[in-house]
């Protein structure tokens, strides 16, 4: 497959990408003691792109031999030359880059293949009936376990020729407690890039198991929050949401370009000068992340970039087009979910470099306030940095001390205002590395964390 | 491909069988797509896609497995390993096909015209759309917009002699329109429409909708003090704040997992009297509407909600046998996935108040235009972010407000809705009208 990519690529009148994809997916979900679903997914196909006249088209196909393969190559052309009359702002650079060549192995000793589907089913279904006889209160109960196995061959006719492999399992614990007609949900996840033992060794599933249920249970009679603006400790989960959601995607070069809140603010001050913020496609401090990948799917080989420095916004995300656009070097982040995806923008792993300060210490100099412990479920920002998350825990702090768990806690706010607001940074680090998948039209697998950070903003509550 | 969907799906079945399963289903589906985007008012780019794929439910008693391919030359190992996959799993009763029936066709699903919409009137309708919102108003930005045309075919077959197959065409579009006034920057605002028919293709009403709501969101500024009390939806807020948790209590799945608060409420009182909700995956030129649903059992029209009384949950084949239920047609999903449970055309029923008479009544309140937050399917508690909302005060709308948090719990608010407007609005598949509810949490960012 490699060799006729590559010799189609090579053949191609206009610059062109061949994106080879075979993906395996497997999902054992046990639900309540029962089998909810046993699936295994299998698809591949190639995404052809083509830059002609200034546009790209972009065509898929699952026919894979010679004849099917042209016939794509030739309808992204079509497709690009057709839309050349009405594109106002034409791509007439594309950034040169260090393109991978070779083969890209899964970083595991542990490959999931290695463990059979008894072996995986087994787990499930021991973990879910630890969730039921966890607690009288449970009345609902379920384990998921998810892999996504890729195989990838990427050939533009610029140069890459890259052979690429990636694992991400993850594992998921749901818990539903009632009590006198009052329901609470709670639930854990964890997911990595890597093989089984690695998703174990990030979370056991007692530890997924405890949390859920605890989650589940002690909601039942905690009060809501009273709304306002406070100072609060985020936990290194919310850091990192804050990270991607509403920092994050403010600096995608795309979405810049659209008219982000961060257009012409290279070089200047954003955030607390206790705040450096780089995204990565590799996995620093702590192996395994979830958005651990060695190529993107432009061929660019990745690294680290650093978008913000010690409060001053450093860089943009890029792809090869807005590399060339800023006069700057991509920075790897160019992905496609599925081979039927194009590739746009997006981040990897997104955090928060580690401060100074023991975690203990950052409760210490609140008077009233809420410690904020992981997402709940959803949240949006907008590309002027405004953004609205639930909380999944949230407890009060009285005089420096952690005490009552409320429940329905939203945060809302302006993100740059809330990193300008951070006053302490902690000086551990931890990877969310959840089960979740961050959504831009497309799926794509991240990660994002840090460490606890102290700062204000406003939680949403009940009014009397 | 040389056979029909429908042959190949049949074929499965026969290899299933081959395999050891007890029972089978294949279901499989087709479609030629053809998109144009805009982004950052310019288009970004045009796509054509073609693909097919297979998913496989295998029997073996009351075991189940589920396996999915997107290659024709691989259907035959995927149902082979449905059936590995079964044998490896225990029993649940519930893992059942379902009864066949006869299949009446719903008229008006395929238009032969869409076989004409080729790459350049797809780019030409893209084009449009951004001629349109500079129309309005040149301080308008389409931030995002898309058109896409698609051609379908599905087609399932089983064990107990189910063979049909069905051809849609479908246009979507939409648009995300942003307003910006030297530094001011009005919230975004996103409309959505679809049509079947060549004919019914009319950008113009969402791209004006997105492009005027993003207009008089400019200049918002804060709502000034915190109060508790009540709110007007519009149609997209009913939709999240609302119709999510009303379609988490009545998808029957969930009555099964023993997470629905209403699984065990049928023919009693769970809102307000003027709340009726129907579904009718058949109802005439309703973007939702088809013959039959994931697991081939026909379309009919079901009241769900009325007056207030749960009257109906919605099912497929499994939660119809768990429960011992009436099976509602309501199996959804695509061939990569087992058939989950959801709605086809949905509607609230209009209320006797007009839209303004609702805002009349209101001495301090909030009309929300779209929600932006979290709410909790089990507990019910809601928070989260106003958007494009509007302070009401002494009865009329008097400015638009940013930055403004709600908060409260749905059942409670589903229980003390206190009005309904005789205005609805189509967005896809739902129908929609302005609801008012009291005694919410409105905080002042």
């Amino acid at each position: 497959m490699q060799q006729l990519l590559e010799r189609i690529a090579a053949e191609a009148e206009d610059w062109t990408e061949l994106r080879f994809q075979a993906r395996q997916t497997r999902t054992l979900t046990i639900r309540n003691g029962l089998v909810e679903s046993s699936t295994s997914v299998r698809l591949q196909g190639v995404g052809a792109r083509v830059l002609a006249l200034g546009v790209f088209g972009f065509a898929s196909t699952t026919d894979l031999t010679e004849r099917g393969l042209r016939a794509a190559v030739a309808a992204a052309r079509s497709a690009a030359r057709t839309s050349a009359a009405a594109k106002r702002d034409r791509v007439d650079r594309f950034a040169s880059a260090s393109l991978a060549r070779g083969v890209f192995p899964v970083d595991t000793r542990d490959p999931l293949d290695a463990h059979s589907l008894e072996e995986k089913l087994a787990l499930a279904l021991e973990t879910e009936a630890q969730v039921r006889a966890a607690s009288a209160k449970i009345v609902s109960a379920a384990a998921t376990y998810d892999e996504i196995q890729d195989e990838k061959i990427l050939v533009t006719s610029d140069g890459a020729s890259a052979h690429i492999f990636d694992s991400k399992p993850s594992f998921r614990v749901l818990a539903i407690a009632r009590e006198s007609g009052d329901q609470s949900l709670g639930y854990d996840t964890v997911g990595v890039t890597g093989g089984w033992s690695d998703l174990f060794a990030a979370r056991t599933t007692d530890e997924l198991v405890d949390h859920a249920v605890r989650l589940a249970v002690d909601p039942l009679s905690a009060p809501q929050p009273e709304g306002g603006t406070v100072p609060v400790v985020l936990d290194p989960e919310l850091v990192g949401l804050l990270c991607h959601e509403a920092i994050g995607h403010t600096v995608e070069a795309d979405i810049v370009l659209g008219g982000a809140v961060t257009a012409d603010k290279i070089g200047q001050r954003v955030a607390s000068e206790l705040v450096t913020m780089c995204d990565s496609g590799l996995s620093p401090y702590d192996p395994h992340a979830v958005g651990t990948l060695p190529v993107d799917d432009e061929g660019v080989v990745t690294g680290r970039t650093v978008l913000i420095e010690r409060g001053v916004l450093r860089s943009y995300l890029h792809n090869r087009e807005t590399a060339a656009h800023y006069g700057v070097a991509p920075t790897g982040n160019a992905r496609a979910f599925v081979y039927s995806d194009n590739p746009i923008i997006r981040m990897r792993n997104t955090y928060i470099e580690p401060g100074e300060h023991e975690v203990g210490a950052l409760f210490a100099g609140i008077r009233r306030g809420y410690y904020l412990r992981g997402f709940a479920m959803s949240g949006q920002a907008d590309s002027n940095a405004e953004f609205m998350f639930g909380v999944r825990e949230a407890r009060r702090i009285v005089d420096g001390h952690v005490g009552q768990l409320v429940r329905g806690a939203t945060i809302s706010g302006n993100a740059f205002r809330v990193l300008e607001s951070v006053d302490a940074v902690g000086n551990d680090f931890a990877w969310e590395k959840g089960a979740g998948a961050c959504g831009k039209g497309q799926a794509a697998k991240v990660d994002a964390g840090g460490p606890h950070i102290r700062c204000t903003l406003t939680i949403g509550g009940r009014q009397e | 491909m040389s056979q029909s969907i429908l042959d190949l799906c049949q074929s499965g079945v026969r290899a299933a069988l081959r395999f050891g399963a007890t029972d089978a289903e294949v279901y499989g589906q087709s479609a030629e797509t053809t998109s144009a985007t805009i982004e950052k008012h310019d288009l970004l780019m045009a796509k054509a896609q073609r693909e097919t794929a297979f998913g496989i439910r295998a029997f073996v008693g009351g075991r189940l497995g589920f396996t999915s391919t997107n290659d024709v030359a691989d259907l035959e190992r995927a149902c082979r390993e449905a059936v590995v996959l079964a044998q490896a799993s225990p029993a649940d009763p519930g893992n059942v096909l379902p009864e066949t029936q006869t299949i009446a066709p719903v008229a008006g699903l395929y238009d032969p015209a869409a076989e004409q919409y080729t790459t350049d009137r797809v780019v030409e309708q893209a084009i449009e759309m951004l001629r349109i919102a500079e129309s309005v108003d040149r301080r308008v930005v389409l931030g995002d917009a898309e058109f896409v045309s698609k051609r379908s075919e599905r087609a399932v077959a089983n064990t107990r002699g189910l063979g049909a197959s069905e051809r849609t065409s479908l246009f979507l579009y939409s648009a995300l329109a942003t307003a910006k006034d030297g530094d001011r920057v009005s919230n975004m605002d996103y409309q959505f429409g679809a049509t079947r028919s060549v004919g019914e293709i009319d950008v113009e009403p969402i791209v004006r909708r997105a492009s005027r709501n993003a207009l008089d969101s400019l200049g918002a500024e804060p709502c000034g003090a915190s109060f508790r009390g009540p709110i007007v939806l519009s149609p997209q807020a009913v939709e999240a704040l609302l119709v999510g948790l009303i379609l988490y209590q009545v998808n029957a799945r969930n009555a099964v997992r023993r997470q629905s608060r209403w699984g065990d409420c049928l023919g009693r009182k769970v809102a307000a009297p003027s709340l009726t909700l129907v579904d009718d995956g058949r109802r005439a030129g309703a973007v939702a509407a088809s013959s039959f649903d994931r697991e081939g059992t026909p379309h009919a029209p079901v009241t769900i909600l009325e007056g207030g009384v749960l009257a109906s949950l919605l099912h497929n084949a499994y939660s119809a046998a768990a429960l011992s239920q009436h099976n509602t047609a309501h199996a959804i999903g695509s061939a990569q996935t087992i058939p989950a449970i959801g709605p086809t055309n949905l509607a609230i029923l209009p209320g006797a108040t007009s839209r303004d008479d609702l805002i009349a009544e209101i001495r301090q309140g909030l009309l929300v235009t779209r929600f932006s937050g979290n709410v909790d399917p089990v507990s019910g508690d809601f928070s989260g972010v106003a958007k494009g909302a509007q302070l009401i005060a002494d009865g009329r709308v008097a400015r638009p407000v940013s930055g403004t948090l709600i908060a409260g719990n749905v059942f409670e608010c589903l229980e003390t809705l206190s009005g309904i407007s005789q205005e609805v609005e189509t967005i896809a598949s739902l129908t929609l009208p302005y609801v008012r509810v009291e005694g919410v949490s409105v905080t002042a960012a």
